[in-house]
């Protein structure tokens, strides 16, 4: 689902299918976690990415209480030991503000080993936030926080990493670590800047248009496929040409990273980020 | 304090199951009191097994999936004055089915919708909606028996429509969507089967596949993708809680050989989604081609196209049926171009192992196994550092019908160079995805695939980005389908030069279908929410004049 067309869709058709576009814009609007099966592209995907979880009072109370009674068999996370795994019950998944699991709690499941606990509604409500919480971080497990820590990423090495910018990864033949890439790392959060590392996607395209006058026009490319090519031109205005009448070269500043993409080893790609994070 | 049982394994299935039981208990009821008898008007069986052009009535226009049409009215020669015969806008999302096309009238589809539109106008004749929670990332279409619909829904439910009114007949549940299944596909009717799979891997529940009553909705048999413990399979997962919670989901419409009475199903990637070391082994019957009986159930053979999956690479993209020679042997073949970016050819007959080869470039394997498996490289698999692969997740190519022509011998696919990295970010036991990739950049083409080498014949770029566009190719020499950029393509299915263009103001995100009414040859198409008919312009309208049959 691309959550930015159907808000859209449903913003246009408000007059012939109100409830119904509601619904689309509820949809839309919700925070969904990047779970598709299907393949939006990269950057409606990160648009897309769920608010981060926070939890609240009740879900710290919840995971205290769930801490002292439960977590002996259920495990600290409630993903199981003895006991089943909570985050996976559909018994959980059914729940509503204790409604399944409160009986559970107050009646055990002597069958299966499981004792009654004599805890309060207070206590069950606040237990099944937290189991509730427990499964939204399951759900959320399909995203990367974008304050990912620092630490999971830095393998690399940086002197390594150095050393590859300005030899193999002929990095240095378009980029600085005192000119444009001076402070990069304090300007990025680390998830961002591997990404922006890889692939500095805001770069655009320029383009050079020759028309059959011989007149030549430059500017940043606004269109381009197999019957048509459109820039702005250098007074700002919007030109599109049809294909077969000019003459088009288009300047792309992100060629090399995609060339480099196909060679880059797994080490490279570490070292390079630990240098990149040097450059504070 | 005693200590609980392991987590129950059969729990997720008795619940699926008993729901469904109480169901069908109600609906067989009801029935019984208002049996209705069913017409000879609507879909007959014969044209289920042998469409006429004048008739698109599955998903794929046919059992073999191959998207071919015999029709030639439009073809390379007049192709370049096809115009626009009629529009039909939803006013949703974007239209991610495919018509089925039956007696003058258009089904379509956008999740929780059905519409009836006249096949020769594009008027709309009813429309079916009815609200559901769940994942609306996109709903196939319908199928028909008869003179009734079939649709899946974003709740996991499937409903029966009347096709004369769009009136719900019944409605059972296939799934718990609290569970956070839901249901995307077109279901597949054969003979009195109606095949329905399931979606859903954000939480770790299993994968299965249905057959329901058509008249009834009682669940007729139920394969499940993973085995039980003891049964065949079991030994590629490293314990029962594992098995119980593999995913392999069935989401994409299968393929039905009548001779052979097999269906060929595709399933998809296992669960905890990225994180292998929760489920050492090959993980079957996930990301693998299955061969089905459609009177029982019962799995006949089966192709693992990637073994122990960590990157999402669902392989349910149509496995294509088509007979042709393979090292000069006449041969029932099934090809499939796989979301792990190989094209795969099978015997049919016995899910054999003919042919592998990438069809476009991906970094992930440069070696394969004796029976055609791609093997990994060393650190492809997503790590908590992060691991550069292409493809994405999204893969190589994706739900967008692919085709076969038997005219070229080739064999059509919407293909994506696409970079990721992929972040693992389970700490402790992982649940549902346990990671992300963040895409770094794609771009897709048209490829065709010699199926007898693998090689690619041509490549037609589409433009920078994904694209969800399908492909359909014609007895006219063309193949349709759209780039990047908004525009409609038919291009030349011998070397992919393209014929004819027009810019749709939006993108494709379903796939063509054709058909020929009094005379005229139609081309439906998908731009965004904009149905849309093109036809040559002066053909003849001679009211109930059928083109010859196939």
């Amino acid at each position: 689902m691309n959550v930015r067309k159907n808000r859209a869709a449903a913003a246009s058709t408000v007059w012939k299918a109100l409830p119904f576009a509601l619904a689309l814009a509820m949809i839309a609007l919700a925070p969904v976690p990047a779970l598709s099966q299907e393949n939006p592209a990269p950057a409606a995907r990160h648009r897309r990415r769920r608010a981060e979880l926070k939890p609240t009072p009740a879900v710290e109370r919840g995971q205290k209480t769930f801490g002292a009674n439960c977590a002996f068999c259920h495990g600290e996370d409630a993903t199981g030991g003895r006991g089943p795994d909570l985050v996976r019950s559909p018994l959980v998944a059914h729940d509503k503000a204790g409604d399944q699991i409160g009986p559970v709690i107050l009646n055990g499941r002597p069958s299966k080993g499981m004792p009654p606990l004599h805890l309060s509604n207070a206590q069950i409500k606040d237990i099944a936030e937290f189991l509730h919480y427990r499964q939204a971080e399951a759900l959320a497990s399909a995203g990367v926080p974008s304050d990912y820590a620092l630490k999971w990423m830095l393998t690399g090495n940086a002197a390594a990493g150095k050393e590859f910018f300005n030899g193999a990864g002929k990095c240095k033949d378009c980029h600085s670590p005192t000119g444009d890439l001076a402070y990069v790392a304090t300007k990025y959060q680390p998830l961002e800047l591997e990404s922006q590392m890889l692939y500095p996607r805001q770069a655009k395209r320029t383009v050079t248009v020759t028309l059959p006058s011989g007149e030549t026009l430059e500017g940043p490319l606004d269109h381009l496929d197999e019957f048509t090519v459109a820039l702005h031109d250098s007074a700002g205005w919007y030109r599109s040409f049809p294909l077969d009448q000019v003459k088009v070269s288009v300047h792309d500043p992100l060629a090399a990273h995609r060339q480099l993409l196909d060679v880059l080893t797994q080490a490279d790609v570490h070292n390079l980020f630990a240098y990149m994070e040097t450059l504070k | 304090m005693t200590p609980h049982r392991p987590a129950s394994p059969g729990l997720v299935r008795g619940l699926a199951l008993n729901r469904i039981s109480g169901y069908c208990l109600a609906i067989t009821c009801c029935l019984l009191l208002a049996a209705p008898a069913l017409p000879a008007q609507g879909l007959t069986g014969q044209t289920l097994l042998e469409p006429p052009t004048t008739a698109w009535p599955t998903y794929n226009g046919d059992y073999s999936g191959r998207r071919y049409s015999t029709l030639d009215q439009i073809n390379s020669s007049n192709v370049h004055s096809l115009s626009l015969a009629w529009l039909y806008a939803t006013g949703t999302q974007a239209i991610k089915s495919t018509p089925l096309e039956v007696n003058g009238i258009l089904y379509l589809t956008v999740p929780d919708n059905v519409w009836a539109v006249d096949a020769r106008t594009g008027r709309e004749i009813w429309h079916y909606y009815r609200q559901s929670e769940g994942d609306h990332i996109g709903n196939r279409g319908v199928a028909m028996w008869h003179d009734r619909l079939y649709l899946t829904t974003p709740d996991a439910q499937l409903v029966c429509l009347n096709a004369k009114d769009g009136k719900q007949i019944w409605i059972v549940k296939l799934a718990d969507a609290d569970l956070k299944y839901f249901a995307t596909m077109s279901p597949l009717v054969v003979r009195d089967h109606v095949i329905a799979g399931v979606s859903g891997d954000v939480t770790d529940i299993p994968g299965f596949l249905d057959s329901i009553d058509p008249a009834t909705g009682k669940l007729q048999w139920r394969w499940w993708v993973e085995p039980l413990p003891g049964e065949k399979g079991a030994n590629t997962w490293p314990n029962v809680e594992a098995m119980r919670h593999g995913g392999g989901m069935t989401w994409m419409t299968g393929t039905y050989d009548p001779e052979l009475n097999l269906l060929y199903w595709g399933t998809g990637n296992p669960n905890p989604v990225l994180v292998g070391s929760a489920r050492e082994g090959a993980n079957l019957y996930t990301c693998s081609i299955v061969a089905l009986n459609p009177d029982t159930g019962k799995m006949v053979w089966y192709y693992q196209a990637s073994p122990h999956d960590v990157h999402d690479w669902d392989n349910v993209e149509t496995p294509v049926l088509f007979d042709g020679e393979f090292n000069g042997k006449p041969m029932h073949l099934l090809g499939q171009a796989a979301r792990n970016s190989f094209f795969f050819l099978l015997d049919r007959t016995n899910g054999k192992h003919l042919l592998t080869a990438p069809f476009i470039d991906q970094t992930w394997s440069s070696s394969y196994d004796a029976e055609g498996h791609p093997i990994p490289k060393p650190h492809t698999a997503p790590s908590p550092d992060g691991a550069l692969v292409a493809p994405a997740t999204g893969g190589g190519t994706n739900w967008m019908a692919p085709s076969y022509d038997p005219q070229t011998g080739l064999f059509y696919v919407t293909a994506t160079r696409t970079f990721s990295i992929y972040y693992l970010t389970a700490r402790g036991k992982a649940e549902g995805w346990g990671g992300r990739d963040r895409g770094l950049w794609d771009d897709t083409a048209t490829r065709a695939i010699d199926y007898k080498t693998g090689k690619i014949a041509w490549t037609h770029e589409l433009g920078r980005g994904g694209s969800s566009a399908g492909n359909l190719s014609t007895a006219g020499r063309l193949l349709f389908t759209a780039d990047n950029a908004g525009n409609l393509l038919a291009l030349d299915p011998a070397t992919g030069k393209t014929l004819w263009h027009l810019n749709a103001g939006g993108t494709m995100e379903n796939s063509p279908m054709t058909y020929m009414l009094d005379g005229r040859q139609y081309v439906v198409v998908a731009a965004q929410d904009r149905l849309m008919a093109f036809a040559l312009p002066g053909q003849p309208s001679a009211p109930g004049m059928q083109s010859a049959e196939r």
